[in-house]
């Protein structure tokens, strides 16, 4: 028995156990642990959107109501089952997060957190004021879930309903996050740009995750109503919204087990308080709030990590990381690779490329080729507009004038990520990785756009197959760069030199046509520079395509079959690397500066 | 609507604007220097107007045991950090600015409280009163988690909140209070359309304080350091700017901005124990519309705001905060649109 | 999943066990024990507050029933419906009550009803109850229902030949119900309701709403409001010069009402129990000792004099529970389902119970047991109610 089936087998314990509770504690734990376990299904999405994806909502507890009145008005008006109810409720709860998303989720920085907020506040309000949907008064004898004419009334029987809700909700975030979208969720973090860089779309990615944690909210607020049996608007008030997100920060920023612990804790604490605060003071409802907000304190200034990080410094547990299951050693079919055009023929063609910033001309008129098999360097001195060159090549920008050529497309219009699915692949000046994740995750997000496994076939399990073809794919890349046995560390504990040989890495697990990297050694020290320059050569054996931004000549001189050497926006040079030395253009305008 | 409607609305809408403006530059300043959020800012309000009342009432305001309690633990917290360092030395020095200097308002407040005072004392002493609170609980709540991120510093606030505004339920009682107005009566500026004195000293006060705060900011020393902490820093660390002492002056400011909003809202509208957290949206709304950096754009924002909500009452009044919440999302999105930030945000990690 | 996840949900698990290990803890008692949920703090704690005072003087006015002790147990439920049923399972699961009262708000007090008929134990509320028929057969309230109040306003708008009303109230259940009562009744004494203005309990200005009010020009207003908030459409119409008559509900009726609302609130209509003026009432009136009695035990317990409407009601729900238990036969064991289903019975048997309120009948079918002696009609004069 390895040690992740003993881990499974101890999983058992907790389960077990929470089957035994209706057993064992009266109706009131029972209920208590009900809504433990119709929080846990909102705060687990909330640890998916806010905790892990960074889209902080303040009002995830709109979505719990729009669910919960749904499922209730159907009910109550037209007479219908809950199981109709369901996915009414569903389905009503995606609409409206479809179009709260596309309404919010271009917002950026501290806008996007305070238009939950609006909605968070406006929705219960809204509740308030349609007529029918009971206005404040809400709706009341809302029939229990049943199954075939048993009743799922008392607070044991829907026990099990909730719990194993929350059981399948939790396994299949599991799933997701270890998944292709999974990982691209944990990486959303990282920005537009880089998740563009693999072909993710961050805007549709974030709307996913959104709609998710909508419809987590959703199978809470059709369990409140069919459990609770009445609704009205104040438990879906910005305040519970609010609460959620406490429960959240309890449990530890983006760890789904301890959005379960923080929960089962907020709500237990406040439990335990109203019981323990009345020996102590004949104010203790008021006092109540002002305990609960010291404590949380408390855990911000002690633990920020969450009661997870508490527990785990002492149970020995490392949050974050730790070692995933082993990659199984049975061979897999490789993923599809794409059709390489010829050695020599035109890849990538720059014709009269100019790009102005207001008045200031950074490039202007610049024109290159670069051809299947070589190695092209575009050097310059600093302010000589590479990086710009680079942006627009890769349509991070938009040209003013010109035209840029990608196996034979015109490509002057297209978005960063079309670019990217064509097969240009590139790395970035600022190490774009994802600290947090593994080495062999974050090369497997280089993968991506070589899957096609969505968000259900992953939480759900079906894409087994694929996910074994995509690690594979990652392993072979990680060998290719010499990091074998290193695949589980975490990419944000590497030196700067390795970090940048796991984004080419990455790049190339993509499959690229050609690969473009952006100043490569800067910042390297000199055996670093000497171990990329060494990938590179190797690379360029195997006949990869490599286009070279770099500010380093000498860096650069070894390695190129050309050189491409801009100053001042414009192109002053082009030819082999040995002519560039000779060129006194170029001496005046790049040696000469560096010297 | 005819055309008087729309001037007692308007009016009405400058009266709540002249909050959101005071509040929003609070709120603006706190975040520049601190990045903090500071969603109590209307809890503070709060305290300054009940601590009015109860001192119009003849009665001790609670506000005093507050703010000693508040004052015993930032003090007590200061000498065990310092202790914990072995700089002794710089213990009385502590001592005196958290232990001792929050106090000196509480003296008076002690002796003079139950008896009858004349309005200009009572206001002085209830603003004087509330002052240390921000800096204290920021001392108590930010000060340890400082180089949290945005969203842990947003959290630490929302608790501080309902901390808050327990201990005013718990301080102060549940119903409501309203003070005396300052002044009565009412202007006549046309035929059958008049303002309050009331209102116009609403007003008149926040003109003139936002003023006085824009030139603090722009000619004073101590405005350049908050500026220049708020701008880099690093930078302002390395020319001899200390963050830590520059934040806590930024929260006396605010202490002081949340006790007169509280003060000029008092005498117009009944205050609860939680009346704070709206205010502290509403002012948040037109903060943002500031993009929480520019004071000018969020006067624009106060004034929207206080409009909005002003002709929304009358529109549907049961739908006024959906209106004015609702009507955020596209001010957002035409806020997020000029606004010159690139698409690389600051990626966080908590 | 990986083994690092199964490791974190292990540790979660253990936390979410231990964090619940201290909640099963149960208790048993011979005496008769009440469940009392109400909202000490969140936005309706200025109602919760004089409930809870008001229970406070019930036990002192009377803590012995058939050698029995009567004790009560406390909850409070933030204002929150979902924590008031979560109380009143704790009360009922844990603490064994034989009956509960409670609490402020309608939509709390809907749950309890619910609950009281899922686990039959009686409710005996202070707030309205929409029910009938069977859901209302364990639950009672001592609010005089809405119609009743509603009723006498109107009556007394007639007599002063009111034909437009103007109404204005919370955004919330109560502004709705007034609402609703208010334009039954004025549809049959042939009278107008032309606004429905709404405003929130935090609001700090309506003056728009009070600006379409006085557009409409209505004869009268009538705020559908309660407590402190409830003065600020006054205050507003106050300033907009609006010069018809103004009503207000029950719920108005505080202290702390008259202290905000100060000039502006000059000559206010409201409906109320009997307990408000009992030194107004003739001597022949029901509720005249009982107030008196509720003023002693309210002082006793809490050294202040009454000064609200709230308080009396919860007050009553003690005197309906303390007679019903006095007709149980004294050998039932109280925190037994059949000392609950007796009580119940003994509850829906009251007759004639003179309360602060007026005089309680409680008959199965409805949750209202208040008659027209349950309401008058009193009028703000120099700060004081006076009967009209």
């Amino acid at each position: 028995m390895n040690a992740t089936s003993k881990n499974r087998l101890l999983l058992l314990v907790p389960v077990i156990a929470l089957a035994a509770v209706p057993f064992v504690f009266g109706s009131f734990t029972v209920s208590l642990f009900n809504d433990i376990g119709m929080a846990a299904l909102v705060v687990l999405g909330l640890v998916l959107l806010s905790g892990v994806g960074g889209v902080t909502s303040f009002g995830q507890a709109a979505f719990v109501g729009i669910a919960a009145y749904s499922s209730a008005w159907l009910n109550t008006h037209l007479g219908l089952s809950p199981w109709i109810g369901l996915p009414f409720a569903l389905l009503v709860t995606t609409v409206s997060a479809v179009l709260i998303g596309i309404l919010t989720l271009r917002l950026g920085g501290h806008y996007l957190p305070l238009s939950t907020i609006a909605w968070g506040l406006s929705v219960p309000l809204l509740f308030g004021n349609i007529a029918t949907l009971g206005r404040h008064s809400g709706i009341s004898g809302i029939a229990p879930i049943s199954v075939g004419g048993w009743q799922f009334s008392s607070s044991e029987a829907v026990f099990y309903v909730i719990w194993i809700l929350v059981g399948l909700v939790t396994v299949f975030s599991y799933r997701l996050l270890d998944s292709r979208m999974g990982r691209v969720i944990r990486a959303v973090r990282g920005g537009k740009v880089l998740l563009a860089s693999f072909g993710a779309d961050i805007f549709r990615v974030r709307l996913a995750l959104f709609v998710l944690s909508a419809v987590f909210a959703a199978f809470s607020g059709w369990l409140y109503a069919h459990a609770n049996r009445f609704v009205s608007p104040a438990p879906f008030s910005l305040h519970a919204s609010i609460d959620y997100m406490f429960m959240m920060v309890v449990g530890g920023l983006g760890q789904l087990a301890g959005g379960i612990a923080g929960t089962t804790i907020v709500i237990a604490l406040k439990s335990v308080l109203q019981d323990i605060l009345p020996l102590f003071s004949t104010h203790a409802a008021q006092i109540q709030a002002v305990v609960f907000a010291i404590l949380f304190i408390l855990l911000l200034h002690h633990a920020r990590g969450g009661v997870l990080s508490l527990a785990s410094r002492f149970i020995g547990t490392r949050s974050g990381g730790g070692a995933p299951a082993a990659i199984s050693g049975e061979p897999v079919e490789p993923l599809p690779r794409r059709a390489l055009p010829a050695k020599g023929e035109v890849l990538l063609s720059v014709d009269g490329v100019s790009k102005h910033f207001k008045g200031l001309i950074a490039v202007n008129q610049v024109g290159f080729d670069v051809r299947a098999g070589e190695i092209v360097g575009l050097i310059g001195p600093n302010g000589a507009g590479k990086s710009t060159m680079f942006n627009l090549l890769t349509g991070t920008l938009n040209l003013t004038a010109g035209r840029i050529a990608f196996l034979g497309k015109d490509i002057s219009g297209k978005s960063q990520r079309d670019i990217a699915l064509m097969g240009m692949a590139r790395t970035f000046q600022h190490v774009k990785l994802r600290p947090q994740m593994s080495i062999l995750d974050n090369i497997a997000l280089g993968a991506h756009a070589r899957g096609r496994a969505g968000y259900l076939s992953g939480g759900f399990g079906f894409d087994a197959q694929e996910e074994r073809r995509i690690r594979a794919e990652a392993m072979h890349q990680i060998e290719r760069i010499g990091l074998a046995g290193r695949e589980h560390e975490l990419a944000g504990s590497m030196p700067l030199g390795t970090q940048r040989i796991i984004e080419i890495a990455r790049a190339l697990a993509s499959d690229p046509v050609l690969l473009i990297l952006d100043e490569p050694a800067a910042g390297l020290r000199k055996g670093e520079k000497q171990a990329l320059g060494d990938l590179l050569g190797r690379l360029r054996a195997e006949g990869v395509t490599i286009l070279i931004v770099e500010h380093d000549m000498d860096f650069v001189m070894k390695l190129v079959d050309r050189l491409v050497v801009m100053n001042f926006g414009t192109k002053l040079f082009e030819g082999a690397p040995q002519d560039a030395r000779a060129d006194k253009g170029v001496r005046a305008a790049y040696l000469g500066d560096a010297a | 609507m005819s055309w008087d409607i729309a001037s007692i609305l308007a009016v009405d809408g400058m009266a709540g604007a002249a909050i959101y403006l005071l509040a929003g530059i609070g709120l603006v300043l706190v975040f520049s220097v601190t990045r903090v959020i500071y969603v109590p800012f209307g809890d503070v309000a709060v305290f300054s107007a009940l601590t009015l009342a109860f001192i119009e009432a003849g009665r001790v305001p609670p506000t005093i045991g507050l703010v000693a309690t508040l004052a015993a633990l930032a003090t007590l917290m200061e000498v065990v950090r310092f202790a914990g360092l072995r700089e002794f030395a710089r213990i009385p020095k502590a001592v005196f600015y958290w232990g001792i200097l929050p106090l000196l308002p509480c003296v008076p407040a002690w002796i003079f409280a139950g008896s009858e005072m004349p309005a200009l004392a009572a206001i002085a002493l209830s603003l004087a009163l509330v002052v240390p609170i921000a800096p204290l609980t920021a001392r108590l709540v930010y000060h340890p988690i400082a180089d949290a991120s945005v969203l842990v510093l947003l959290i630490a606030s929302l608790v501080l909140h309902f901390l808050m505004s327990g201990l005013g339920l718990l301080f102060f009682g549940p119903e409501g209070f309203r003070t005396r107005p300052f002044v009565q009566g009412t202007l006549q500026l046309a035929p059958g359309f008049s303002v309050s004195f009331q209102i116009l000293l609403m007003v008149g006060a926040a003109i003139v304080l936002a003023g006085l705060f824009f030139l603090a900011f722009e000619r004073t020393m101590i405005g350049k350091a908050l500026r220049a902490t708020a701008v880099n820093r690093v930078g302002a660390q390395l020319v001899g700017i200390r963050p830590a002492a520059t934040a806590t002056l930024a929260y006396v400011a605010v202490s002081v901005l949340a006790g007169i909003v509280g003060i000029l809202i008092a005498p117009s509208t009944t205050m609860y124990y939680d009346s704070g957290l709206i205010i502290g949206l509403k002012a948040f709304v037109a903060a943002i519309i500031g993009g929480l950096n520019s004071y000018p754009l969020t006067a624009l924002g106060a004034v929207a705001v206080g409009m909005l909500e002003s002709f929304a009452s009358f529109w549907h009044g049961a739908l006024k905060d959906v209106i004015v919440f609702s009507l955020l999302i596209p001010a957002l999105l035409v806020r997020s649109h000029f606004s010159s930030h690139s698409d690389e945000e600051p990626e966080e990690e908590v | 999943m990986g083994k690092s996840h199964i490791r974190h949900l292990l540790a979660g698990a253990a936390l979410a066990v231990g964090a619940t290990l201290a909640l099963g803890q149960s208790a048993w008692a011979a005496d008769i024990k009440i469940g009392f949920i109400t909202p000490l703090s969140g936005p309706i704690a200025s109602q919760g507050i004089p409930f809870s005072k008001g229970m406070a003087a019930g036990q002192k006015y009377v803590s012995e029933v058939n050698g029995r002790k009567i004790e009560f147990i406390q909850l409070d439920d933030a204002s929150d419906p979902s924590q008031t049923a979560r109380n009143a399972r704790k009360l009922i699961d844990e603490d064994k009550v034989d009956v509960i009262v409670g609490t402020g708000g309608v939509p709390g007090a809907m749950a309890l009803a619910s609950i009281a008929s899922e686990a039959k134990l009686p409710l005996v509320s202070f707030t309205p109850l929409f029910l009938s028929g069977d859901k209302a057969a364990w639950s009672v309230t001592t609010a005089q229902p809405a119609s009743l109040m509603i009723d006498a306003v109107v009556d007394h708008m007639k007599k002063d030949g009111v034909k437009t009303i103007g109404y204005i109230g919370f955004s919330d259940s109560w502004g709705d119900l007034a609402y609703n009562t208010l334009l039954k009744s004025a549809e049959g004494a042939g009278m107008e309701v032309v606004t429905n203005e709404r405003y929130a309990r935090s609001d700090t200005s309506v003056t728009g709403q009070a600006l379409k009010i006085v557009a409409a020009g209505p004869d009268a207003v009538i705020g559908g409001t309660a407590g402190t908030p409830g003065a600020l459409p006054y205050l507003a119409l106050a300033d907009r010069g609006y010069q018809g008559a103004i009503y207000g509900t029950h719920g108005i009726i505080n202290p702390d009402f008259i202290r905000v609302a100060g000039a502006s609130a000059e000559g206010l209509l409201a409906p109320t129990g009997p307990v408000v003026v009992a030194d107004q009432l003739p001597d022949s009136h029901p509720s005249k000792v009982v107030a008196a009695e509720f003023a002693a035990a309210y002082e006793a317990a809490n050294g202040e004099a009454p000064k609200d409407a709230f308080s009396a009601y919860a007050f009553d729900a003690w005197k309906v529970i303390a007679d019903a238990a006095a007709r149980v036969p004294a050998d039932m064991e109280p925190g037994t389902p059949e000392y609950r289903a007796a009580l119940r019975d003994a509850i829906f048997e009251t007759k004639d119970l003179p309360v602060t309120h007026g005089v309680l009948t409680f008959k199965p079918g409805s949750p209202y047991g208040a008659d027209d002696r349950a309401a008058v009609m009193v009028k703000l004069e120099n700060g004081n109610w006076v009967l009209q």
